[in-house]
């Protein structure tokens, strides 16, 4: 006993020894820019001889610690690598002049500043916010009528059911390029030649049908799944004392998919904040805008997500997008917190 | 046993990874280039190269062809980030060589830089090689010209090409023609042509190769020149009226390039780049409408302007920490007779080389030869604009003109108030 635990001390030793120094000349070969082929190599067999020494590690105490360290690593350094690492450089970057291939200077907070006197950024700031309103609105009105047609007893309900749910199967591209098509070239027979595309107020509404287009069906099938859970007995206690159809959609129906709603409400808000494909594809953020603080916009449909893409991308200032997405990110996350924490105190109430 | 099967399972992974090191350790071996192509309509004549360069020399050439709206240089920075640098790759201008300071190789000492006028020069040395040259022009279709009784060599002045315009305007019914010009200003997709192709006639119109005057104002805080401009808005002015108003505000490219191939407009605003797409994917048309001969008139918005746009639309640069040496011989190879063959009679390429003694038998070929021999040719300053201003700015005032949202004076107002704007964010 004693002799097999003192040949895995000394075995584990070694790989942890090794694991290290492989991992660490291959990291120093990484950063002094070697062309060294088997530096990758050299990592891996690093970084699983370090796991293999910790394992054979012999020690009662931390043992179990130590195979849940290993059973999490991946996912952790999963998460490390394409998540946290970035996030940190994100707002890094958006502190300095990079240019998506090297940066020269530190500018401060200047990237930040810039951007909220850009009347161009605000306009798109303006605009989610009142595509947000407009489709947490409609998304779920039209979401919440299709879900009630198609709870009904008729025929050939499932086949309704998966017809409203197919447009969010369509990639947002392609979806935004056959409705470009149906804009340009079917309805404009009907608009005396100029398309509902070419001015911005009425390209927003198109985004906005077509956002509802795609997303209606999806919701519709979260309120369906809500509306088939209502007890039934309730509702028989309702036809009893005599309900009528109004009455039981709004004072038993509605009441008891609350928490359905909510949850409804915050997917539609989240997904229209982040709203881009279709846009892209539909208007690439086109439009004119006169008059807006003073200035003559030519960017009336560009959303916040694309606003970003295409400064960073187009305008080939990286380091200014990087700004706006931060700003982004933290608008997103205050959006999540509110709604965690709104549908915890639902949750408890019901 | 459990710690037993996690043994194995590990010194598995452990071998596996050597094995995979020592693969790609073992195929970095042979000899070969990576070239990142801009132009993915020759993809397949620039893979015949590759392949006939690897039986001459044994090197093999990567092609890795770009295009339909990709951001080029979007993926090239992402491949920089991810140590993953083709050895030669596309440069679109002077914004695009600038990101690249200092990691791009002078060529001056190759022997193709004294064969061309073409080359991309900068004060870092000669960093671009050309292997194109594209023309922007009035495309016109000569047989509809010969028939309405035009001869398009009289067209270098404003007031010849209205009275052009309103002839053949009265002949369509008789010439069988939709519209006299195949004009769009669509801002969605075509914002291209309209904010970079057509506003090119601003900046270089009529004036010498080298004569920056109006790129040199823009670029100095967004300035036009407000009576060249206008003059130039009167001329976009004639194009909105007789262009064929279905195809004006919402068509598409392929549209316009379909119908003028097929011989419905008598003129097109697109360069000389669309004769590959009419003798290939528009053929049939083409064919059926005559195989017309076609040439090109400057956009004379003012008397005299008798030039067209011609330059290479874009350059190879080769990578300072690639494979230098074999990335420079591939592109001097690319300059030999059998690989200009190739580039020019399979690609329909206009060779930018002087030694080169093919013709392409592209439409536009003889034209954009006669002119430049000629000497009435100017370049493509707009290629130094401002990063993304015709996405992002111009082509939107070029559809809102287009609409009739803007008369001549509001048009040029327009521009000067959104291009200043967007030099100042």
């Amino acid at each position: 006993m004693n002799t097999n635990s003192a040949n895995k001390k000394l075995v584990s030793i070694i790989c942890l020894v090794a694991g290290i120094a492989l991992a660490l000349i291959a990291l120093v070969q990484d950063i002094t820019g070697s062309g060294a082929s088997w530096r990758g190599a050299a990592l891996i067999i690093g970084a699983v001889a370090i796991l293999l020494g910790l394992y054979l590690f012999p020690t009662l105490k931390y043992h179990r610690r130590i195979i849940n360290f290993i059973f999490v690593f991946p996912l952790l350094f999963t998460f490390g690598v394409t998540v946290i690492i970035p996030l940190c450089l994100g707002v890094f970057y958006s502190f300095s002049d990079w240019n998506g291939i090297k940066m020269t200077q530190m500018v401060g907070i200047s990237n930040y500043t810039s951007m909220f006197k850009d009347p161009a950024f605000l306009w798109s700031v303006l605009i989610t916010i009142l595509f947000v309103v407009f489709n947490m609105i409609l998304v779920n009105v039209v979401a919440f009528l299709l879900a009630l047609l198609c709870t009904q007893k008729m025929k050939g309900v499932s086949f309704f059911r998966a017809a409203y749910f197919l447009p969010n199967l369509i990639g947002g591209i392609v979806l935004g390029y056959v409705w470009q098509f149906v804009f340009n070239n079917v309805l404009i027979k009907f608009t005396n030649n100029i398309s509902l595309l070419a001015s911005t107020g009425s390209a927003f509404a198109c985004i906005i049908v077509v956002y509802i287009w795609q997303y209606a069906g999806y919701i519709m099938l979260i309120y369906v799944t809500g509306l088939t859970q209502v007890p039934k007995d309730v509702l028989e206690a309702s036809q009893i004392d005599g309900a009528n159809a109004v009455t039981t959609l709004f004072k038993i129906k509605i009441p008891m998919i609350a928490a359905t709603i909510t949850i409804c409400t915050f997917l539609t808000l989240t997904s229209a904040f982040k709203q881009f494909d279709v846009n892209m594809a539909l208007t690439n953020g086109a439009g004119a805008v006169t008059g807006f603080m003073g200035k003559f916009l030519t960017n009336g449909t560009q959303m916040l997500a694309l606003n970003i893409y295409n400064t960073a991308i187009s305008k080939n200032s990286y380091a200014l997008g990087q700004a706006k997405a931060i700003l982004f990110f933290v608008l997103l996350a205050l959006v999540s917190i509110i709604q965690v924490s709104i549908s915890n105190k639902k949750e408890v109430e019901m | 046993m459990k710690r037993k099967v996690a043994r194995v399972l590990l010194t598995t992974a452990a071998v596996v990874a050597v094995t995979a090191g020592l693969g790609a350790f073992a195929s970095a071996e042979g000899e070969s280039i990576r070239l990142v192509n801009g132009k993915i309509e020759i993809d397949s004549q620039l893979k015949k190269l590759a392949e006939m360069y690897k039986e001459e020399t044994g090197v093999e050439v990567v092609i890795e062809s770009m295009g339909g709206g990709i951001d080029i240089q979007g993926t090239l920075k992402g491949y920089y980030q991810g140590d993953n640098m083709p050895d030669i790759f596309v440069n679109g201008g002077a914004t695009d060589f600038a990101n690249w300071e200092g990691l791009l190789v002078d060529m001056s000492d190759q022997e193709w830089a004294s064969d061309t006028d073409a080359a991309y020069v900068n004060e870092e040395g000669t960093i671009g090689f050309p292997y194109t040259t594209e023309a922007v022009g009035l495309a016109y279709n000569a047989d509809i010209l010969e028939k309405a009784g035009i001869d398009p060599a009289t067209l270098t002045s404003p007031d010849a090409i209205k009275a052009a315009f309103e002839t053949i305007d009265g002949m369509k019914a008789d010439l069988g023609i939709d519209a006299v010009v195949g004009y769009c200003a669509e801002v969605v997709n075509l914002y291209w042509s309209t904010g970079n192709h057509v506003f090119a006639n601003y900046i270089d119109g009529g004036l010498d190769r080298d004569d920056t005057t109006y790129i040199d104002l823009l670029n100095d805080g967004g300035q036009l020149d407000m009576d060249r401009f206008t003059k130039f808005a009167e001329f976009v002015g004639l194009l909105n009226q007789y262009s064929d108003p279905a195809l004006l505000v919402s068509g598409t490219y392929d549209q316009q390039i379909l119908n003028f191939a097929s011989g419905k407009y008598a003129f097109v605003t697109q360069g000389s780049w669309i004769g590959a797409t009419m003798t290939s994917t528009d053929a049939e048309a083409y064919e059926a409408a005559g195989s017309f001969k076609c040439g090109m008139i400057p956009y004379a918005f003012e008397d005299g302007m008798d030039t067209i746009l011609t330059n290479s639309p874009s350059w190879w640069a080769v990578y300072k920490d690639g494979n230098v040496e074999a990335a420079e011989a591939f592109l001097q190879w690319l300059t030999t007779d059998a690989a200009q063959e190739v580039l020019v009679m399979e690609a329909g390429f206009v060779s930018p080389f002087k030694s080169c003694a093919y013709v392409a038998n592209d439409p536009f070929a003889q034209t954009i030869t006669d002119y430049q021999s000629a000497g009435k040719t100017s370049a493509w300053h707009w290629l130094n604009m401002k990063e993304g201003l015709a996405q992002n700015a111009t082509g939107q005032v070029f559809g809102m003109y287009a609409q009739g949202q803007l008369d001549a004076a509001g048009f040029a107002d327009a521009m000067q108030s959104v291009i200043a704007d967007y030099y100042a964010n």
